[in-house]
């Protein structure tokens, strides 16, 4: 009786003393463990591989994100798949919109007095040409035409070898002509590094699919996809391209949704080294991109497509060359910069492309706002990529006795904007 | 007479345009097992078919716009046995994927809808259900005897 009645005398003496203590936790915070066999545990695992990879420079970072090999979806740039760019805009969160970007003057539309306007638009980007400079640039077009169409005698090739042996020298001379008369108006490209036949890689993650059969039956995985590029040639400089509309504008784009798995593209998987390559190694100081060029190869030329009466689908493949190029252009110069899937991109990146198959040239324009891709990432992630593309213009109608007839002059001017444009 | 090996009529340069005008091919038109995107089709086809084959014979006969087409061939299986543990073999079928041109789409029509309870008054269905409730009832046993066999009593 008297213990009892002694007990509730202690209880209120301690209670008077625990409020003035101060509130600090006992114990480390509880987390998952990171060993045991439970999917808090797996988790666990992750985020720490996540925060690891994050802290690590940017090579090791590559690596770590390259490192785990499981069957992935090859992507080709230049693919026969029907609609293939709208699975591709799907793949890669891009929106399509089409008409260049405002800053490149419409080429199109100006058909009336073409040299003129054409110099106009040319004036506007860069102060520096004028009527003799545009008149040196056409010679040199001119020039890298009747070289490889009239001074040169090409005897007949293989079939489906006639691209790369009549049209490719053509491009190859008249980028690197272009390139080094435009230097001397933008300095950039004085230090510029013009790659022939670059190889282009990069690795990402997209999506979420339950593993319908194998031992891991019934698992979670995310589609594993792999571009292996070969453009033409391109162009890297030192600096940064500017952006063409914020980040914030590519909220209201909209992108296809597709609920089809790949494979159905047709799209095939292969598993091989994960690879993440610009053109250049991660010390270069050329690490920014700046222009592509790519090359229609013989099986998708126009005369070809028109003769299988699938005239509409030139320019879906010229619109998924260049966005799967672009993107994984561009993707790869972020990742060189330390961004990847889980630390998004601060700044959009840039860059652009002219496709072309010696007589029709079309434009594009590139701007990477995000990396974030996969399931988690992607949860509440507004920003879209974007591609700009136009129609397809001809640069000249044929050759006739040494001379070119019907030189398009929008598109060289179109040809000078793309190369002039700097920070 | 001697069996000679028939061989198709095999292009030489200079030969005519080979042209089958009453084709004995007939093709079948399946539900696709996986998910296909909305503009392609699944048919099963014969086994001599090429996919120019099925190209030409769509358009010329049914004028559908075809795009692309795609062929495998689906092994069928030689691993169940009979009574007399011999193995039975399943058919070998050629299947073949359309994808439409000109943006056309197809999806397959559900051929068995699902049936509410609810027939239509005077139909066959209803008359049928109303016999068949009366034939069961027939069958039941006096409601009086409390579920009680009739094996035994009077």
């Amino acid at each position: 009786m008297a213990a009892r009645r002694r007990l509730p005398l202690l209880f209120h003496l301690k209670r008077v003393h625990t409020e003035a203590a101060v509130t600090e936790p006992a114990y480390p915070p509880i987390v998952h463990s990171l060993t045991a066999k439970s999917k808090g545990a797996k988790g666990r695992r992750f985020e720490e591989w996540v925060n690891q990879t994050s802290a690590s420079p940017v090579e090791e970072k590559i690596a770590s994100v390259t490192r785990m090999q499981r069957k992935k979806f090859v992507v080709y740039p230049q693919t026969f798949a029907r609609n293939a760019d709208r699975w591709y805009q799907h793949f890669t969160k891009t929106a399509y919109v089409p008409g260049l970007p405002g800053r490149f003057s419409p080429g199109q539309e100006e058909q009336g007095s073409p040299p003129a306007a054409a110099e106009a638009a040319v004036r506007a980007t860069l102060p520096g040409i004028d009527r003799d400079a545009f008149e040196d640039i056409r010679a040199v077009v001119t020039r890298a035409i009747l070289h490889e169409h009239w001074h040169e005698k090409k005897p007949r090739t293989f079939v489906y070898r006639e691209q790369e042996r009549l049209v490719g020298p053509f491009l190859r001379s008249l980028v690197t002509g272009l390139t080094f008369s435009l230097a001397r108006y933008n300095p950039l490209l004085l230090q510029a590094s013009v790659d022939l036949n670059p190889q282009l890689n990069f690795y990402w993650w997209r999506g979420q699919r339950i593993i319908p059969k194998g031992h891991r039956r019934g698992r979670v995985e995310s589609p594993k996809f792999q571009i292996d590029d070969q453009p033409h040639s391109q162009i890297r400089i030192t600096q940064q391209l500017p952006e063409f509309t914020s980040m914030e504008a590519s909220y209201a784009a909209e992108v296809p949704e597709i609920t089809v798995a790949p494979n159905m593209m047709p799209l095939f998987k292969r598993q091989y080294e994960n690879r993440v390559f610009t053109g250049a190694k991660v010390p270069d100081p050329a690490r920014y991109g700046h222009t592509q060029f790519h090359l229609v190869p013989d099986r998708y030329r126009r005369d070809r497509m028109a003769r299988l009466q699938q005239s509409d689908q030139v320019d879906v493949f010229l619109r998924a060359n260049a966005l799967s190029s672009l993107f994984a252009w561009t993707g790869a110069q972020a990742m060189y910069q330390g961004f990847w899937n889980h630390e998004d991109v601060t700044r959009p990146f840039v860059s652009q492309a002219v496709i072309t198959d010696g007589h029709f040239f079309t434009f594009f324009c590139y701007q990477l706002n995000t990396l974030a891709l996969s399931v988690e990432t992607d949860a509440n992630n507004p920003r879209k990529n974007l591609l700009w593309g136009n129609e397809s213009l001809r640069l000249y109608d044929r050759v006739e006795d040494g001379a070119v007839v019907g030189l398009n002059d929008d598109v060289i001017a179109l040809l000078v904007q793309f190369l002039a444009n700097r920070p | 007479m001697p069996v000679t090996r028939l061989l198709y009529p095999l292009y030489q340069f200079g030969g005519p345009q080979l042209r089958i005008f009453r084709p004995n091919w007939f093709f079948t038109l399946v539900r696709p097992g996986k998910e296909q995107p909305p503009d392609t089709v699944q048919f099963r086809i014969p086994m001599e078919m090429t996919k120019y084959d099925v190209k030409n014979y769509l358009e010329k006969i049914y004028n559908v716009p075809v795009g692309v087409v795609r062929t495998r061939i689906q092994h069928g299986s030689n691993k169940k046995r009979n009574h007399l543990n011999q193995r039975v073999k399943k058919p070998d079928y050629k299947v073949a994927y359309i994808q439409l041109a000109q943006g056309q789409t197809f999806t397959f029509p559900d051929i068995f809808p699902e049936k509410d309870g609810t027939a239509a008054e005077g139909s066959i269905e209803d008359i049928r259900k109303k016999y068949s409730e009366d034939e069961k009832q027939k069958q039941k046993l006096d409601p009086r005897r409390g579920g009680v066999t009739d094996w035994f009593g009077l």
